[in-house]
């Protein structure tokens, strides 16, 4: 892991979030995916496993904070400061619903703060409160957020992306095939679960991202 | 600081508002509120910790919250509970140092002596009796098991579950330091007073 460099190397243009099945899974998925980040290719992996309990979430936070990861790599925790903080990780990420960052922040200021965010005034708040980074969707219909709704589409992912200084990912069926679309609009960078499941094509999906995202 | 002299613990009741709750059990004298919600959202918990703990500081009383480090944190409380299931102790102490007030479930005697290593600065000891509060795995540890605790470590033991103002003293002259309950409060007619009675029965129970 790298700590605290991300106010001097850029953050990582990809974002794997982890399947949130590792209760059932033990983690194997992610821990797989975790060993196979290609050294050239910086991720940003979130730990977002709502179902574990908080002792099985440190746990496997500690597990995968102990895989050496590409250089520029960061390890986040979805909503659990407390376990990014004693897992060793490199920060957090905050659903909408979270603890405010701001609260959070002065316990953990080399950390980094991300916050997902589904409105404009979501991004204002998330702003203020000082978040690093920005999460943004679901830009597309998507099975596994369908139950929070439609999809927000392209032209909303524009407005956010001006609206802000801040780096957006654009989060919700995105694929390589339309990770162009997004960098248009004026997305940072692309997040996403199902896409990166395969594991055994996972280095060709990430291939395919960083040439569509990094040209 | 954690009461030299017995006292109660009032645990939240998920089927009722933690801050009425709160506010009820601190008016009947309760030293230590304990916020639980297993399943509300961060900002959800954020927002009830901070009224719970402007009222536990009108009454100076303490203000614990359960398994979320996090939160405790950002909300300025007196300290954090956690279950076997939650953060392991030892590296909530590490990142706590010595600011929180950490306490920590048990069910026999060995998690109690363990807990106490790990750095707990109180041990939430039981099932005492039959609860509904709570799904348990095991059977009722009973007042037997409760003093082999207290003996067996040097911490405050509060003794929780199932427990009322009929057999609070019990435990209290059995060495538990307080009592918790949830329910005896919660689902109680008039929950000030039934907390006001368990105070007065957890005196009763001092040798």
């Amino acid at each position: 892991m790298q700590h605290n460099n991300f106010k001097v190397t850029p953050l990582p243009r990809i974002c794997l979030i982890s399947n949130g099945e590792a209760d059932a899974d033990q983690g194997k998925v992610l821990l797989a995916q975790l060993n196979l980040l290609p050294e050239t290719l910086p991720c940003m992996v979130q730990i977002r496993e709502k179902r574990l309990e908080a002792r099985e979430l440190f746990n496997l936070a500690e597990r995968a904070g102990a895989i050496k990861l590409p250089a520029g790599s960061l390890l986040l925790c979805n909503d659990r400061l407390d376990i990014a903080l004693t897992a060793g990780l490199d920060g957090v990420h905050l659903p909408e619903n979270a603890c405010p960052a701001d609260k959070l922040r002065t316990f953990a200021p080399n950390l980094i703060f991300g916050c997902s965010i589904h409105s404009l005034e979501a991004l204002h708040i998330a702003e203020r409160s000082g978040a690093d980074y920005l999460l943004f969707g679901p830009v597309f219909d998507t099975p596994s957020k369908r139950r929070y709704g439609a999809s927000q589409g392209l032209h909303k992912l524009g407005e956010i992306c001006m609206a802000t200084s801040l780096p957006v990912y654009a989060l919700g069926g995105i694929i390589p095939d339309n990770a162009a679309l997004c960098m248009e609009e004026g997305a940072y960078g692309a997040a996403g679960l199902s896409v990166f499941q395969d594991t055994a094509r996972l280095v060709e999906t990430l291939e395919q991202f960083y040439s569509i995202i990094c040209q | 600081m954690i009461p030299s002299s017995p006292f109660l613990c009032v645990i939240t009741d998920e089927a009722f508002c933690p801050i009425t709750l709160a506010e009820e059990a601190l008016k009947g004298g309760a030293a230590m509120i304990q916020l639980r919600h297993k399943t509300a959202s961060g900002s959800q918990l954020y927002s009830w910790a901070v009224e719970i703990r402007k009222r536990c500081r009108q009454y100076n009383a303490l203000c614990i919250i359960n398994d979320r480090v996090d939160i405790a944190l950002a909300c300025d409380a007196d300290g954090v509970h956690l279950g076997q299931d939650d953060l392991p102790a030892a590296a909530a102490r590490k990142l706590l140092g010595n600011k929180l007030i950490i306490g920590i479930s048990a069910s026999c005697a060995e998690e109690a002596l363990q807990a106490e290593k790990d750095g707990a600065d109180y041990i939430g000891f039981g099932h005492i009796y039959p609860t509904i509060s709570k799904q348990k795995e095991h059977a009722p540890l009973g007042p037997d098991n409760l003093q082999k605790s207290v003996e067996s470590i040097s911490l405050p033991v509060i003794a929780i579950g199932g427990i009322n103002a009929e057999n609070a003293p019990l435990l209290i002259s059995r060495g538990a330091s307080a009592v918790a309950v949830i329910s005896a409060v919660s689902r109680a007619k008039e929950p000030s007073k039934a907390a006001y009675e368990l105070l007065c029965a957890i005196k009763t129970g001092r040798q």
